[in-house]
C-alpha cells in the first residue's frame, strides 16, 4: 500500500511541479508573484477541451494527445505573453505592490470571462488516450497516471535543457541574476521576460490539460486550488529556484497523499497538514528548502 | 416611512433580480435554487419546471391577476441562500417560496422565511432537520416549512435495507461530504446498516470541492469493503467512482439522489457501471401521471433534459397555485391551507404530516447499466 500511495503522491506532485515552475520562473526574473498563473492553467484546460472537440479524431489516441497538448500550450503561452505586456510591463518600474494587484485583477477578469462567456458548469473532459489498468503484481496502476507522470517529467526535462543549454536560457539566467546589468550588457530584457511568460504559460497549459484528463472534468474555477498548492510548492522548495519548484511540488503531493492515506479522517485534513509542514519548513529555512539567502544589497 | 422603505426595497429587489419591466402589481412565487455552479444545471431544471407550471396557470385563466415567477440564485452556498432569503422576504408581493435545493441552503434560509411568515416548499432538500427544526423550542415563526420529497432517514434506511436484503452485503465503507445533506444521509445509512448486522469498516468525511481522493481510496482498498456508500453530490461522487476504478478498488458504489444525474455518468464514464443510486420518489419518466408534464416540458424547452427534481418543483408550484386560487394571495391563509391539503398531482397524493413532510414516501433504487440508470426494485 505504501508504494501505491507514494505513486499517487508522485502523480499529484508532478502536476503541482509543472504549475510551480511557472511561478518560480517569473519570480526568479521579476521578483513578482504572477497570481494570474492559475487562470492561465484554467484557460489552457478549456482550450485543450475545445481543441479535442474540434480537431482531434473522436477516438482519441496519441496523435490527439500531442495535438491537444500543443494547442493548449501554445494558447496558454501566448496568453502569458499578452498578460505580461498589458498588465505587468507598464508597471515594471512601479512599486512592488502594483504588479501584484494587477495580477490579482487579471486573475479575476480571466475566471469571470470564462464563467460568463464560456460555461459556468462542470464540463466533462475526455481521457484522450484510452485507459488501461496495469498490474505490477503487488499493485495496480492506471495508464493515465503513468502518462501524466511521464508527460510532466518530459516537459521538465525540456525546460531544464532550454534553461541550461540554449542561448535564451543563458539570457534568462543572466536576467535572474541581475536584470539591470543584463540590460546594460545588451540582452533584450523585454524579449527574455516575454519568453519566460511564454514558457511558464505553456507549462501551465499542459498542466491544465493533464489536470482535466486526470479528474475528468473542468470548471471556470479549477485553477484556484492547484494554483494555491503550486504556489505553496514553489515557496516550499525556494521560490525563484527551478529545482526547488520541482522538489517542492513532489514533496507537497506526497505529503498530501500520505496525510490522506494514513491519518484517520485524513482526507479532510490533508490541506491543513500540507500547510503546517510549509510553515514548519519556513520557520527553519525562511527561503525554502533549496532557496538561497539573498545577500543584502547596499 | 415604512411604506417608502418597503417600496425602495421592492424596487431594489426587482432591479437586482430581474431588471425587466413590470406590468401591474401582481402575485409572485419565488423559486430559490442554485442557478450557477456545479449544481446549477439541477437548479435550472427546477426553475424551468416552476416557470412551466406558472405559465400554464396564467393561460388557464384561473387567476384574475398575473402570477409571476421570481428566480433567485443561491449558488448552492448557505451564505448566499440567506441573503437571497432576505431579498425574498422584502418583497411583499411574494406569497410563497419554492426552494431551496441543497439542505445546507434550505435550513438557514427557512429560518428567515419563518420569521417573515412566508411559506416555503422545498422540492429537493432531504435532510430531516429542515422540517424537524420547526418543532423545536425557540422557533421564531409559524410552522411554514414544507417539502414534497421524502427525507434522508427514509432514503438512507431504504438503501441499508436494500443492500442487506437484496445484495446480502456484509460490510461497507461510508463516506460523506460533511454537508447537512451528505453527512445526514450517510449517518442514516450507517445507523440502519449497523442495526441490521452489517459492519461499518470506515466512516469518513471528505472536503466538498476536493478533486483527489486516490489516497483515501487506496486506504479503503486495504480494508477491502464490499460496498462504498457516499453521502454527497455528483461532482465528488463521480470522481470517487472514477478514481476507485483507476486504483483498482473493487467495491460497489452506492449514493443517493444528489448524485443521480447524467453528469455523473459523463464524468465517471464506464467506471460508473454497476453503481447503485437511490432516488426519492419515482423517476419522472416512469410516472404515468407525469406524461403530460413531460410533453409540455419538452415542448416549452426543446433540447433541455429533465433533471431529477424538476417534477417535484412542478408539483410544489402547482400545490402553491392551487392554494392561491382558493384562498387568494395571503401568506397566513396559505400556510393554514397547506397544512390540511390533500393534493392529487403528478406525484400521486400529497399530504403533509405534522412536521411538514410529505406522506408520499417512495424511494426508487437505480443501477447504472450500459451508461444509463435502470430501475432495480
Amino acid at each position: 500500500m505504501f508504494i501505491e500511495q507514494l505513486f499517487n503522491g508522485l502523480v499529484l506532485g508532478s502536476i503541482y511541479s509543472l504549475i510551480a515552475l511557472g511561478y518560480t520562473l517569473v519570480y526568479g526574473i521579476l521578483m513578482m508573484i504572477n497570481f494570474a498563473h492559475s487562470e492561465v492553467l484554467m484557460v489552457g484546460a478549456f482550450v485543450g477541451l475545445a481543441a479535442y472537440t474540434l480537431l482531434a479524431p473522436p477516438a482519441g489516441g496519441w496523435v490527439a494527445l500531442v495535438l491537444v497538448l500543443l494547442v493548449a500550450m501554445t494558447a496558454s503561452g501566448l496568453l502569458g505573453i499578452v498578460i505580461e505586456k498589458l498588465a505587468y510591463r507598464p508597471l515594471r518600474q512601479a512599486a512592488r505592490l502594483a504588479p501584484l494587484i494587477s495580477a490579482i485583477g487579471v486573475s479575476i477578469i480571466l475566471s469571470n470571462a470564462v464563467f460568463l462567456w464560456v460555461s459556468n458548469q462542470l464540463l466533462s473532459f475526455p481521457k484522450v488516450v484510452p485507459e488501461q489498468s496495469i498490474s505490477l503484481g503487488f499493485m495496480k496502476i492506471g495508464s493515465l497516471q503513468i502518462l501524466i507522470f511521464f508527460t510532466s517529467l518530459i516537459l521538465m526535462a525540456v525546460l531544464h535543457f532550454m534553461v541550461q543549454k540554449t542561448k535564451m536560457g543563458k539570457a534568462m539566467r543572466a536576467c535572474a541574476d541581475d536584470l539591470t546589468t543584463s540590460g546594460l550588457m545588451g540582452i533584450d530584457v523585454n524579449k527574455v521576460i516575454a519568453f519566460t511568460f511564454l514558457i511558464g504559460g505553456a507549462l501551465a497549459g499542459a498542466a491544465g490539460v493533464l489536470n482535466g484528463m486526470y479528474y475528468g472534468s473542468i470548471k471556470y474555477n479549477l485553477g484556484f486550488l492547484p494554483g494555491v498548492k503550486a504556489f505553496t510548492a514553489a515557496v516550499l522548495g525556494g521560490i525563484g529556484n527551478i529545482a526547488g519548484a520541482v522538489l517542492g511540488g513532489f514533496l507537497l503531493g506526497i505529503l498530501e497523499v500520505m496525510a490522506a492515506g494514513y491519518l484517520p479522517n485524513g482526507s479532510q485534513w490533508k490541506d491543513v497538514f500540507a500547510f503546517v509542514v510549509l510553515i514548519g519548513v519556513l520557520l527553519i529555512r525562511p527561503s525554502g528548502i533549496l532557496g538561497e539567502r539573498i545577500a543584502e544589497k547596499i | 416611512m415604512y411604506k417608502l422603505k418597503s417600496r425602495l426595497l421592492l424596487g431594489l429587489a426587482m432591479t437586482l433580480v430581474s431588471g425587466c419591466a413590470q406590468k401591474s402589481a401582481s402575485v409572485r412565487v419565488a423559486v430559490a435554487v442554485p442557478l450557477t455552479g456545479d449544481i446549477g444545471t439541477e437548479g435550472q431544471g427546477v426553475r424551468r419546471a416552476v416557470e412551466l407550471a406558472i405559465e400554464e396557470a396564467n393561460q388557464s385563466g384561473r387567476f384574475p391577476y398575473l402570477v409571476e415567477v421570481r428566480a433567485f440564485d443561491d449558488r448552492a452556498d448557505p451564505k448566499e441562500a440567506v441573503s437571497v432569503a432576505n431579498l425574498i422576504v422584502s418583497d411583499p408581493n411574494i406569497v410563497a417560496v419554492i426552494g431551496h435545493y441543497n439542505s445546507g441552503c434550505s435550513i438557514p434560509a427557512s429560518q428567515v422565511y419563518a420569521r417573515a411568515g412566508i411559506p416555503m416548499i422545498s422540492p429537493a432538500s432531504t435532510n430531516p432537520k429542515l422540517t424537524a427544526q420547526q418543532l423545536e423550542e425557540g422557533w421564531l415563526g409559524p410552522r411554514s416549512i414544507f417539502r414534497v420529497v421524502p427525507t434522508d432517514d427514509v432514503q438512507g434506511t431504504y438503501a441499508a435495507d436494500f443492500v442487506t436484503d437484496k445484495l446480502k452485503f456484509k460490510n461497507f465503507a461510508v463516506l460523506h461530504d460533511k454537508t447537512p445533506y451528505g453527512q445526514g444521509l450517510a449517518e442514516q445509512f450507517r445507523e440502519r446498516f449497523a442495526k441490521r448486522g452489517g459492519q461499518i469498516l470506515a466512516f469518513e468525511g471528505i472536503a466538498s470541492g476536493d478533486r483527489d481522493f486516490k489516497a483515501l481510496l487506496t486506504r479503503l482498498k486495504s480494508l477491502n469493503p464490499q460496498g462504498v456508500f457516499f453521502g454527497g453530490l455528483y461532482p465528488e461522487c463521480a470522481l470517487l467512482i472514477r478514481q476507485a476504478k483507476e486504483i483498482g478498488l473493487p467495491a460497489t458504489f452506492f449514493s443517493g439522489d444528489g448524485s443521480k444525474t447524467n453528469e455523473l455518468l459523463k464524468i465517471a464514464g464506464p467506471a460508473a457501471e454497476g453503481a447503485y443510486l437511490s432516488i426519492t420518489g419515482i423517476p419522472v419518466e416512469h410516472l404515468p401521471s407525469a406524461k403530460t408534464f413531460l410533453e409540455k416540458y419538452n415542448q416549452k424547452y426543446p433540447g433541455a433534459t429533465v433533471k431529477p427534481f424538476d417534477h417535484f418543483g412542478y408539483e410544489a408550484t402547482n400545490i402553491a397555485l392551487d392554494i392561491i386560487s382558493r384562498v387568494g394571495p395571503d401568506r397566513t391563509k396559505f400556510i393554514d391551507e397547506l397544512k390540511k391539503i390533500r393534493y392529487q398531482g403528478i406525484l400521486g397524493t400529497t399530504e403533509f404530516d405534522a412536521k411538514g413532510d410529505t406522506k408520499n414516501k417512495i424511494i426508487t433504487m437505480t443501477k447504472v447499466k450500459n451508461g444509463e440508470f435502470a430501475i432495480v426494485n
